[in-house]
């Protein structure tokens, strides 16, 4: 199909435009606007038995990691696909490989500012190949690198305690993936243990491991596939803990992984 | 209040579309993604609104703003 | 209530014409962010009728909303991060390719090579 080019033709495909978005408006405005009651059969029961059950005060925790496990083992394998898929896209676009360059160690900042703007006009991390010095005070790699180590204490801690309070894997681990951005943006030139890609790929897969291992360790104890293993415990929400733990080590490590090789890679 | 917030958020995804400067649209999809966070917060649910908040006004306009800083395009020519 | 549905469709129909009438391709990532956000949106909104507490058991007397649309909504969060970055890194590998943003000037460029 090629594109319009006479004006006759650009105001019909914009008219085609309007009409297709006025189609979908049409379609979905009984859907939006029904009057149907919500069914309340489910709240009911998660309130009376949910603690009971799972062990988890917060029920948010009891549903995504009690009854419906198999959604969150689905969310972080499309999470692993996602990473996986914007590695090998952008690893294509050369000027977004950081190579190191071994023959610049005589050079100026400024010669060295101009090479990296002639060579790819990539961004990178490392001080001597910005060439936008005056967007990177030492104000913003102070104020991050002070403050980074804070939240990754506050990201551990979100985790840690879903079970009781608003939070969880997935807050947590979020959390734990901005306070890795802000340890490498604070750090500039070698980086922090976690701006490494390599640490971080290992603590992924080594989450992703633990979860199939957590996941088979409810067969041993007769409670199924993902069963709770301490269901008849006194203290069934260590499962709930450890499981808090995994998902969100997971899901930081891999929005960690995204965002640092978005960033320009850091070896 | 809920009606106030969702014109809000209409208003900045409009502004989102039509701007010329494909920064201001970036800025102004994490002022969307911060008022849901209100919203989800006001209509009870703390989790949901935690995730909002940390994913749209962090990580999602992060990687936003590395690709448009990339690409080296942060004006738009056309429409 | 039906003043917050109507202006949740309207947010959906703007990220709808984002994807479809606009021909900058980061725009119309704009517009699926914007598609996720409505639907997001409204479950939480229904979910929320049949209540007036949050689903954090503790004290007695309690009438909590609905748990299982918000536990629903944590994963479809997740996953439209997933969608955006995986978008961004195909958009960022056309402009490599094509030379810009513009959808018809990349057609035109696959077009002329083939």
């Amino acid at each position: 199909m090629a594109t319009p080019k006479t004006r006759f033709g650009k105001i019909w495909s914009k008219a085609g435009a309007v009409l297709s978005v006025a189609a979908i408006g049409f379609v979905l405005f009984p859907i939006f606007l029904a009057d149907n009651p919500w069914p309340v059969e489910a709240r009911d029961y998660l309130a009376a038995m949910g603690q009971a059950e799972t062990g988890a005060v917060n029920l948010v925790s009891s549903i995504y990691l009690g009854y419906r496990i198999f959604d969150t083992l689905g969310e972080t394998i499309v999470l692993l696909v996602a990473v996986l898929g914007t590695m090998s896209i952008l690893s294509r676009v050369e000027s977004l490989v950081d190579d190191s360059p071994a023959d610049d160690a005589g050079k100026s900042g400024a010669d060295k500012a101009g090479d990296a703007l002639k060579k790819s006009g990539g961004f990178s991390l490392s001080r001597e190949k910005r060439h936008s010095h005056t967007l990177r005070t030492d104000l913003l790699e102070a104020v991050t690198g002070k403050i980074g180590p804070v939240i990754l204490i506050f990201g551990f801690y979100v985790m840690l305690f879903g079970h009781v309070s608003p939070g969880g894997g997935f807050q947590g681990g979020v959390i734990v993936a901005s306070a890795i951005v802000f340890l490498t943006l604070g750090n500039p030139g070698a980086g922090t243990l976690l701006s490494n890609t390599r640490v971080l790929s290992t603590l992924e897969t080594a989450a992703f491991l633990l979860m199939l291992l957590l996941s088979s360790s409810g067969l041993l104890f007769g409670q199924g596939f993902f069963g709770n293993p301490m269901a008849g415990a006194e203290n069934p929400e260590v499962y709930i803990i450890i499981l808090n733990a995994v998902v969100g080590l997971k899901v930081g490590a891999s929005l960690g992984f995204l965002c640092i090789t978005m960033m320009g890679g850091h070896k | 209040m809920i009606s106030l917030l969702l014109i809000l958020i209409i208003c900045a995804a409009v502004y989102t579309l039509s701007s010329s400067n494909l920064l201001h649209g970036v800025i102004a999809m994490s002022f969307v993604s911060l008022l849901s966070a209100l919203i989800f917060y006001i209509l009870q649910a703390p989790d949901v609104a935690i995730t909002e908040a940390a994913v749209g006004a962090g990580v999602s306009t992060v990687i936003y703003v590395w690709a448009l800083r990339y690409t080296k395009r942060s004006d738009d020519g056309d429409s | 209530m039906k003043l917050e549905l109507l202006l949740i469709l309207i947010l959906f129909l703007v990220g709808f014409w984002g994807i479809v009438g606009k021909n900058n391709i980061i725009k119309k990532i704009f517009g699926l962010n914007m598609i996720n956000a409505a639907a997001v949106i409204l479950f939480i909104l229904e979910g929320s009728r049949s209540g007036a507490d949050a689903p954090i058991l503790g004290k007695e007397g309690l009438h909590i909303v609905d748990p299982v649309p918000q536990a629903l909504m944590l994963t479809a969060i997740v996953i439209g991060v997933c969608i955006t970055a995986l978008a961004l890194a195909l958009a960022v590998h056309l402009y490599r390719v094509s030379g810009s943003f513009d959808i018809d000037r990349i057609r035109d460029k696959v077009h002329n090579e083939n």
